[in-house]
């Protein structure tokens, strides 16, 4: 993977190459090995490598024989060789070994109905000089980060924000909206972002820039068909499908290494990465201090099943505490939790030992509905087709069995998943995250609140929902939310993409492979979820690759600790200042008296639960956010946008 | 030996009241809490506030509150849990005036 940016102008006024060399440079993490850039009179173009494929040759931006075609790219398209030949048998002449060639000769043959055709990880943006236009496209499921802005019809492309805001001519400004979703959902959901002005290309789409416009398509649409049983062949399938998965993303001309969290995902895609490798596989994990959070014993199971070199991080909250800024600069977006900044450290480590190649697990929860949430949506409206019953209730008692005795236990429990909202709300399976997740925008002061008026993130969603997501199951809408609001914006992004490129580290997603997720959803949901068993189809393929202890393993959420960095004896300086009543006045977002009441909670240990440790994180990085991007960078002048109603405070001089 | 006088079930609904603003509410100052608004449903209080709150019953009245009390019934609004508490201080003040067994 490497990182892109590029600026395109509607009047032929030509683009500065130490503007784009600024570009590049903000985003150089991305791309330690090399850089390029390209400029004439209406484009410029700038990339920085990290070279996997084709050491030598791959170099960028990259044009076709006669120059008339620029792309500057970031990410794997793993079926190029298959791609390669068939556009050679269309007459096609390669001078490289790398990927990159396959998309310029791809755009010349198949135009934007190349990425279809793409079976990987990318954003790219190819100029084509004839039609004065750029097109861009980024990979199905938001792998890879693509952000842009318009600006008097000028195009503004780039990897990251960061590099988009080096150009000088892009401001950091809040968006209140882009805020207002990150506190309902964990993150901006696409296009939008926490910046104004500023818009990530949706997952699944690409976009034309021409004469001062862009138009933007979906080329790739999401299905949840359920067929009536599973197929007799399914677990046949299934074995193919990840080994090709797999197999496909060990491609490449450095070593692939592992991300190994304890859990069954993980492990299986480094037993068939360590089966299908010549030389012994490195994996890399996390380890907590914190014995809640730690899966060490089943970290090394699986390095053990895999025969893999292991390498370990242990992370203790002050290692939180001090990497926290950095992590925000890098997700350029508040963040609720503090998981992504182990993540972070992780990608520092591997890259330390000479691996910037590793796979993970992402995606399997999503595809196999591993995640609580989908047993509770199926609890939930069981319970809600007879809600006299008072034996059903007990049902979410053994949903969660380690919550201990008490209030999680019994009516209150059951309250709390039964009052969250009825079956026919199309957000129903998320509900009991988004409502909890709002409470944050209680610390919200009276100025910040009265920006955003009537604006309401849910009523959003529920209005941009697919046409087709009335006719799935409860189920296949809850697997879509998932998709849409956490794995893209959040757990392929800010935990995903950024923590590892901070470092110059690609993560490959095998669980995303299109044909892996389009033969999951089109499996009846009990293939997935039977019962209460999460995951079942691929538990039941697992013990060809693990052994039973790991493939039953129930799974553990990945969690680091949130409020302990912050607090304590010696909380860190920057959240102490942060946090004072003149900082989070200058900043206007929150109320600081509301604040101090939660600073006394976490101090005295009271403030135990998730309400009260995702307000403290979300307001600390909100400030950290602010400081970094809006305060301290900016010198341009802030972007028109046509939804915003900002008041003067919110703009950068 | 001391006579041991339940306090008034009003008392009980005013220090909790006192005791959720300064715990649940200090964020929303405007927020008006009624007597019979309920806490859970409203999002006053989260599953882990709950266990928050018994603790506060059980160490300021002096009462056990059993898993199986833990319920919407004795919990959920704050007249309820002063009627709650009421009966509790009530049954414990009667167990300790009646006379002991003498074997």
């Amino acid at each position: 993977m490497c990182g892109l940016a590029g600026v395109a102008r509607r009047q032929p006024r030509g683009v500065a190459t130490r503007m784009l060399r600024r570009m590049a440079e903000a985003i150089r993490h991305r791309g330690p090995d090399g850089s390029g850039v390209y400029a004439d009179e209406r484009v410029g173009l700038a990339h920085v490598r990290l070279s996997i494929i084709d050491l030598e040759g791959g170099a960028q931006p990259m044009a076709n024989e006669e120059g008339s075609l620029r792309v500057v790219y970031n990410g794997e398209v793993f079926n190029f060789p298959t791609l390669r030949e068939e556009l050679e048998s269309h007459g096609h002449r390669f001078r490289t070994r790398s990927d990159t060639e396959v998309l310029l000769h791809g755009y010349e043959e198949w135009g934007s109905g190349l990425p279809q055709r793409l079976n990987g990880q990318f954003a790219f943006a190819i100029y084509d000089r004839r039609t004065r236009s750029i097109f861009l496209a980024r990979d199905r499921f938001g792998i890879l980060p693509l952000f842009y802005a318009l600006r008097d019809g000028d195009l503004y492309f780039a990897s990251e924000i960061k590099a988009l805001l080096a150009s000088g001519e892009i401001a950091a400004a809040l968006d209140p909206e882009g805020l207002d979703q990150v506190f309902t959902f964990w993150a901006a959901l696409p296009p939008r972002t926490p910046f104004r002005g500023i818009s990530t290309l949706e997952p699944g789409c690409c976009a034309r820039w021409q004469g001062g416009r862009l138009a933007i398509t979906r080329y790739y649409h999401v299905d949840f068909p359920e067929p009536a049983a599973e197929p007799s062949d399914a677990l046949c399938r299934l074995d193919d499908l990840m080994r090709s998965a797999v197999g496909m993303r060990l491609l490449a001309d450095v070593p692939v290494g592992g991300y190994l969290s304890g859990g069954l995902d993980s492990s299986a895609v480094c037993a068939l990465a360590s089966a299908t490798s010549t030389e012994q596989l490195r994996t890399f994990s996390v380890a907590f201090d914190d014995p809640r959070f730690d899966e060490s014993d089943h970290q090394r199971a699986a390095a053990g099943n895999a025969h893999s070199r292991h390498a370990v991080e242990r992370i203790s909250r002050s290692d939180i505490a001090r990497v926290f800024p950095d992590v925000i600069r890098h997700a350029e977006t508040p963040l609720l939790r503090t998981a992504p900044a182990p993540l972070y450290l992780l990608s520092r480590l591997t890259r330390r030992d000479g691996i910037k190649v590793v796979l993970t697990g992402e995606g399997a929860d999503e595809v196999f509905l591993g995640y609580d949430l989908f047993k509770d949506t199926v609890v939930r409206l069981f319970c809600l087709r007879h809600p006299e019953s008072r034996i059903r209730p007990r049902l979410f008692e053994r949903l969660y069995p380690h919550e201990g005795a008490g209030a999680r236990r019994g009516d209150f429990w059951a309250g709390y998943f039964l009052s969250s909202g009825s079956p026919g709300d199309p957000l129903f399976s998320h509900l009991p995250r988004f409502r909890p997740t709002c409470w944050i925008k209680d610390f919200y002061s009276p100025e910040f609140r009265h920006l955003l008026r009537d604006f309401d993130p849910l009523a959003e969603l529920r209005a941009q929902l697919p046409a087709n997501f009335a006719q799935w199951s409860p189920l296949g809408r809850a697997a879509y939310l998932e998709l849409v609001t956490l794995l893209s914006p959040y757990l392929l992004a800010s935990q995903g993409d950024r923590m590892a490129m901070a470092h110059g580290v690609e993560t490959r997603v095998p669980f995303l492979d299109h044909r892996l997720f389009e033969f999951a959803a089109a499996l009846p949901e009990r293939s997935k979820l039977r019962g209460l068993r999460e995951k079942d189809i691929l538990r039941r393929w697992a013990p060809i690759a693990l052994p039973r202890t790991v493939a039953d393993r129930p799974k553990q959420a990945y969690r680091a600790p949130d409020v302990p960095p912050f607090v304590g004896p010696r909380p860190p300086e920057y959240a102490v200042e942060l946090l004072q009543p003149a900082s989070l006045r200058r900043t206007g977002i929150f109320d600081p008296q509301a604040v101090a009441g939660l600073l006394r909670r976490c101090q005295s240990g009271t403030a135990t639960g998730t309400r009260e440790s995702q307000a403290l994180v979300g307001i600390l990085s909100t400030q950290l956010w602010h400081h970094e991007f809006c305060e301290r960078r900016s010198t341009a002048a802030p972007l028109p946008r046509a939804s915003l109603r900002l008041t003067p405070k919110w703009e950068i001089a | 030996m001391n006579e041991i006088t339940p306090l008034p079930e009003m008392e009980i609904v005013d220090r909790t009241r006192s005791w959720v603003r300064e715990n649940f509410l200090y964020m929303r100052t405007d927020w008006k809490l009624g007597g019979d608004d309920p806490m859970l449903g409203s999002g006053v209080i989260d599953s882990v506030g709950v266990i928050e709150l018994v603790e506060f019953l059980q160490r300021t009245f002096g009462i056990d509150i059993a898993d199986e009390e833990i319920t919407e019934t004795n919990l959920d609004s704050l007249n309820a849990v002063g009627r709650f508490v009421h009966q509790k201080c009530n049954a414990r003040s009667g167990a300790e005036r009646r006379p002991r067994q003498v074997a």
